[in-house]
Formats: C-alpha cells, sequence, structure tokens
C-alpha cells in the first residue's frame, strides 16, 4: 500500500519534470507552430492582403485550351532552380528543357491564381527519374502570368513557418518542429497526469485569486479544454510527415518493397510509369474534363475540377488525371478518372478509398482543411490561439513561480527565460506585423522584394529579443519586466500601421471592403484591429499593475537602505 | 542542478543525459523498427503498400510516445536502454527478413 503510493508519487514528479523541462525548451518552437498554423488557416486570405493585384474572387479551374496550355508552354525553370540541379547532372544543362515529364495545376475554394507546376525530363541527369521544375502563378480569367517573385506571405510565409521555421537546410526545421510535435504529445499526456483533480479543475479560472494562481488556471483551462484539438494536431501533423521525412521506410528499408508495389500497380492501374519514347498529339483536354464531371455527377456527387495532371506529355504513353475538388469533402482532392492523352480514351476511374485510405484522408483532410467550413476554419484559429495562449502562460508561471527565490539566489535563470518568452509571445506577433508593415511599405518594384519582406519580420523579432534582454534587469530582482508592457504597445503601433498603410497604398479601407463584402481583405484589417485592441488593453493593464507595485516596493526598499 | 533534484530517482547529469538519450534515440529506432516491421507485415498479409505504410507510421507515432514516457517513468534505465535499442534493431530485422521472403 505504501509502496504503491511512493510509486505513483514518483510517476506524477518524473511526469512533472518531464512536463516543465521539455516544455519550456520546446514551447520556444510549439508556440509559433501553434501561432503560425493558426494564422495558415487563412494563408490564402492573407495572400490577398499582401499581394493587392490579386484582390478578385475565386475561379473555377479555367478551359485547358484556352488557358493553361498557352501558360504551361511558357513555362522554364528558373536559373535558381538550374543551378540548384548542376551538380547531378553530368555535362551541360541545355538552354530550353523540351521533355515535359509533367504539367499540373491545382486550386480550391479559396483560390483567385492558380497555382501550376510543370516538371521537365534533364538530359544526362544521374538519376534519371529525377525532373527539374517549376512554378507559375496565373490570373485564370485571361490566362495572365503573375510576377511569381512576389511573397505570398500567407501560403508562402506564415505556412512553412508553421512546420518548418522556414529552417530548409537538410530540413532542420521538419525535424525540430516534428520532435517538438512529440513533445506536445508528451507534455499534454503528463499535464494530465500532473493533475490530481483533474475534471475539477477543467473549468476553474479565478482570474482575482492573485497572479500565480490565476496564470495557472489559464494555462489547465486552454490545455484542457481544448484538449483533444492539441492531441489531434499535434499527432496527425505527424503523421502527416511520418513517411516523407521522420520514417521513412519505404524509401530506404523497404525500399524494394516499394518498387514490387510501384510495379504491380502501374500494370494493373494501366497508367504507364515511364515515357514509351514515341511523340503522340494530345486530345481535346477539356472535352475530357467534361466527361469527369459527368462521371462525377452520374455517381450524384457533382463537382469541380481541383487538380488536372498531364502526365509524359507528348508521348504516346501520356495520360491526363482530373481530380475532383474536395471543396465537400475533408479529402483534399479525390475521385480521380484518368485518360489516354492521345486519344482522350478513358483508362480508369479511381475506386472508392479503402477503409485505411479512408482514415488516412480523414486524418491529413482535416488537419490541412481544404474543405468549405467557414465556422470550422474558424474554431481552428481559436484552437491554435488556445494553443499558443497555454504555452504563453507556462513560461509566464515558469518564471513567476522562480523568479523571487531566484532574485535571493542572485540566479539570472527566471531572467532569462523570461526575455525569451517575451520575444517568443510579443516579439513573435510584433514579427508578424513588420512583415505586414513592410509589405505594405517597400516600392512596388523593389527586386528581391520577398526577401527584404523577411528581412523586415526577422529583423523585427531580432530587436525584440534585443529589447526583452536589455530590459531584463527586473526580473532577477524578482520584479515584472517593462519589456512585456512595452511591447505591447509597439505591437499596438504596428497593427495600426498596417490597417492604415493598407488603406493608403491600395484604398482598401475597411467600409469599403466590408461594404463589397471582401473578407480577405476585410477579415485581416479587423484582426489587425482585434490585436492592436488586446495588446492596447493588456499593457494598459500591464502598466497600472507595474505602478501598484512600485508604490508598495519603493517604501520598502527606501527602509532596507536606511 | 536543482532542476536535477527534481527527479524522483538519484539523477546526476551523465545518467540524466542517458535517460533523454534513451527516450529520443532509443525510443526512435523503437519506433522505426516497429514501423518497418509492421509495414511489412501488413504487406506480406496482403495490405496495400501505402496501407501498410500509413498505418503503421501512425500506430508507431503513438508507440513512440508511450516509450518515451516510459522511459522518464521507468526507475530502471539500463532495461530502457536494452528494449528500446534491442527491440528496435530486432523489429527492423524482422521488417528486412520479411522483404526478402517477398521480394
Amino acid at each position: 500500500m505504501a509502496a504503491q503510493g511512493v510509486a505513483a508519487q514518483s510517476f506524477r514528479q518524473a511526469m512533472a519534470w518531464l512536463h516543465t523541462w521539455f516544455g519550456l525548451v520546446l514551447g520556444f518552437v510549439l508556440m509559433a507552430a501553434f501561432f503560425f498554423g493558426a494564422l495558415s488557416v487563412f494563408d490564402r486570405e492573407i495572400d490577398r492582403w499582401a499581394i493587392p493585384s490579386t484582390r478578385f474572387e475565386p475561379q473555377p479551374m479555367p478551359s485547358y485550351e484556352q488557358i493553361l496550355r498557352p501558360a504551361f508552354e511558357r513555362m522554364q525553370p528558373t536559373q535558381q532552380a538550374i543551378d540548384a540541379m548542376r551538380p547531378r547532372v553530368d555535362g551541360p544543362m541545355p538552354e530550353h528543357f523540351d521533355t515535359v515529364a509533367n504539367w499540373s495545376a491545382y486550386t480550391t475554394h479559396r483560390d483567385p491564381v492558380l497555382a501550376l507546376f510543370a516538371g521537365f525530363q534533364v538530359p544526362g541527369a544521374k538519376d534519371p527519374d529525377e525532373a527539374i521544375f517549376a512554378l507559375g502563378t496565373i490570373d485564370p480569367r485571361d490566362g495572365t502570368a503573375l510576377p511569381d517573385d512576389r511573397l505570398k506571405i500567407g501560403s508562402g510565409f506564415f505556412y512553412p513557418m508553421h512546420y518548418s521555421l522556414t529552417l530548409d537546410w537538410k530540413n532542420l526545421g521538419v525535424w525540430i518542429v516534428g520532435f517538438s510535435a512529440l513533445v506536445m504529445l508528451a507534455a499534454l499526456v503528463s499535464g494530465v497526469v500532473m493533475h490530481r483533480k483533474f475534471f475539477r479543475e477543467l473549468f476553474t479560472f479565478r482570474p482575482g485569486k492573485g497572479g500565480l494562481r490565476s496564470v495557472l488556471d489559464l494555462h489547465n483551462l486552454t490545455g484542457v479544454v481544448a484538449l483533444p484539438f492539441h492531441f489531434f494536431f499535434a499527432f496527425t501533423g505527424l503523421v502527416i510527415f511520418s513517411a516523407t521525412y521522420f520514417f521513412p521506410v519505404g524509401h530506404t528499408q523497404l525500399h524494394d518493397l516499394h518498387d514490387l508495389h510501384a510495379a504491380t500497380e502501374a500494370s494493373e492501374l494501366g497508367l504507364p510509369h515511364k515515357r514509351a519514347g514515341v511523340p503522340a498529339g494530345l486530345a481535346n483536354v477539356d472535352a475530357m474534363v467534361a466527361e469527369a464531371q459527368r462521371r462525377w455527377a452520374a455517381r450524384d456527387m457533382a463537382g469541380d475540377v481541383g487538380f488536372l495532371v498531364l502526365q509524359h506529355v507528348g508521348d504516346a504513353n501520356g495520360y491526363v488525371s482530373v481530380y475532383r475538388a474536395g471543396t465537400d469533402r475533408i479529402a483534399l482532392v479525390g475521385q480521380g478518372i484518368h485518360f489516354k492523352a492521345s486519344t482522350g480514351v478513358l483508362i480508369r476511374e479511381d475506386p472508392v478509398a479503402t477503409p485505411v485510405g479512408k482514415v488516412a484522408e480523414f486524418l491529413t483532410g482535416l488537419h490541412l482543411q481544404h474543405f468549405r467550413h467557414w465556422l470550422l476554419r474558424w474554431l481552428y484559429v481559436l484552437g491554435g490561439l488556445l494553443g499558443a495562449v497555454c504555452i504563453a502562460t507556462g513560461f509566464v508561471f515558469f518564471v513567476e513561480k522562480r523568479k523571487r527565490q531566484h532574485a535571493k539566489q542572485g540566479s539570472q535563470g527566471a531572467r532569462i527565460v523570461d526575455a525569451l518568452a517575451v520575444t517568443m509571445i510579443t516579439g513573435m506577433v510584433a514579427a508578424t506585423l513588420g512583415i505586414l508593415v513592410a509589405n505594405r511599405l517597400l516600392p512596388d518594384d523593389l527586386p528581391a522584394r520577398g526577401d527584404w519582406e523577411r528581412y523586415a519580420f526577422w529583423g523585427t523579432w531580432a530587436l525584440a529579443l534585443l529589447h526583452a534582454g536589455l530590459r531584463s534587469a527586473p526580473v532577477a530582482r524578482g520584479l515584472a519586466n517593462p519589456a512585456w508592457r512595452e511591447q505591447c504597445g509597439a505591437i499596438v503601433v504596428l497593427a495600426l500601421a498596417a490597417v492604415g498603410l493598407n488603406w493608403i497604398t491600395t484604398g482598401d479601407h475597411l467600409l469599403r471592403t466590408l461594404g463589397a463584402g471582401y473578407w480577405p481583405v476585410a477579415g485581416l484589417d479587423l484582426a489587425l484591429l482585434a490585436t492592436a485592441a488586446i495588446a492596447g488593453a493588456t499593457g494598459l493593464h500591464l502598466r497600472r499593475r507595474a505602478a501598484a507595485t512600485a508604490a508598495v516596493e519603493h517604501p520598502r526598499r527606501e527602509a532596507a537602505h536606511a | 542542478m536543482s532542476n536535477a533534484a527534481m527527479l524522483p530517482f538519484p539523477a546526476p547529469r551523465l545518467r540524466l543525459a542517458a535517460r533523454i538519450g534513451a527516450a529520443v534515440f532509443g525510443g526512435y529506432a523503437f519506433s522505426w523498427g516497429f514501423i518497418a516491421a509492421g509495414a511489412a507485415l501488413m504487406f506480406k498479409a496482403g495490405m496495400d503498400f501505402h496501407d501498410a505504410e500509413f498505418l503503421s507510421s501512425a500506430l508507431g507515432l503513438l508507440v513512440f510516445l508511450t516509450v518515451f514516457l516510459w522511459t522518464f517513468a521507468t526507475r530502471r534505465l539500463v532495461l530502457a536502454w536494452v528494449v528500446l535499442a534491442g527491440g528496435g534493431a530486432l523489429l527492423a530485422g524482422v521488417a528486412s527478413l520479411v522483404q526478402a521472403s517477398i521480394v
């Protein structure tokens, strides 16, 4: 009985240790993953705000013959891509890439512009299967190419921040975020174990009951209320990348099994794996798309095209795959229908997914959320922000619990953690606003404009770190860091500046965007105003509290000196 | 260090590092073995390759979480290393044997 009690006690202590120290170290990464994940829910809308020339309504997949073909034919890899490929090729790189491995176009119900992808065979490539890629963006209404050097701040920056921190070197960022997701799962389990009165604490929040207690309540509340959300997203995030990055057994240890599967699959499906080497024409692709849509309608699931792929273009083995947009489904795209490119004859219709395939579609589709459900979309933002608040309050609790003791011991521990927490909480919000402000301030025709926008982001964040560090001395005396309230002030200024600059540079003020019901821009402007309001209220609250503390501390210190 | 003192077991720094290493790297090795063996066995049992790969990865991630927590909860650090590294190698061996029996 006693031995059991001791074992349970030490188990709980072990879990508490894990929760505290892994949470502290990787909480900084998790904070970014949750915050930028919440922003990524509206990545395409943020793109509209950042690239004013794309502020128009979402468009369906355009006609291949009129719009897509000329756009595809113009596509060539960038000089950067060619230089990157050069070491993996024997002999010189060609002037022009002529053998098209594949052309594809992807769109969702939220995309006004259309993303195009082209893969080309590279003569002399050491791995003959390795293609070189080109990306393009067009206005699907008339096929005009849009400048691709314009940074899509939502889908091209905040979204990669969410899963890789944009540390692309050897996929380092993906691994760091992945390990942090595992630690998030461990923190959730250990957090539950730590609480003896789990259900009583479920909805306990005592804002008036002294700083430490209410911080811990808020930490528990945001962690527990959204527990299923946090667990689901950390887990599915890992699942999505598992076979590609974390456990690529199919590309390494079980490579032979994977090859065996690919070969049997290709022969069963009738979709050729390689080119025949015999030139062939291309039948009317619009007719194939119309036929695919007719077949979906016949299955009582009429829908739009989400993904169109032309494989082995110009070859007798070429085929065209038409996938249905998952606007009303959890799966991203599906119900693929494949046609022989040279004749337009149907090759096959994808069968209904296997039970495991359906589970995979459900888990990845629910995480990536390309379907139409605006309420759920906002709940995702809320869940992501609750996760960020949970981690932020974890930092604050860590510091508040220790700073007086550290002050007595002369330790700098609480001071350092507090400065990093300021950087990671208010500093991260400031950096996010910094890139938006830079986006509206930089000249339109600035070369490498996107790079400057990124520098503005990292520069703002670095300044926030510097500021938090320089102002952190009071924490070592057991007091609050004034950087918290000062950075709240910076957030107010930056958020209002972003809204104002959007108005000045594009004329799209809130009355106009709200009047026109143009939510991508109106929504972000409103979110910026809400950010300013919350940061302003928090800053004022902290200022008042600092004044109150000073009033109490001052006479006490005077007395100590005397 | 106060952090080491918080642990319920005698934990000088080296021992703590050994425990963290077991949880992170041992846990990874064990999960790799589990996923590879699971995928190979399910494929052999007739499941589609990508289905087998997906299912074993999803379960393998939960296995990783479980052994990660267990490594911190157990008093027997040597046992943790033996189970995780040894078990991982054993499972990976099973995966390769199953593959060899098919290809």
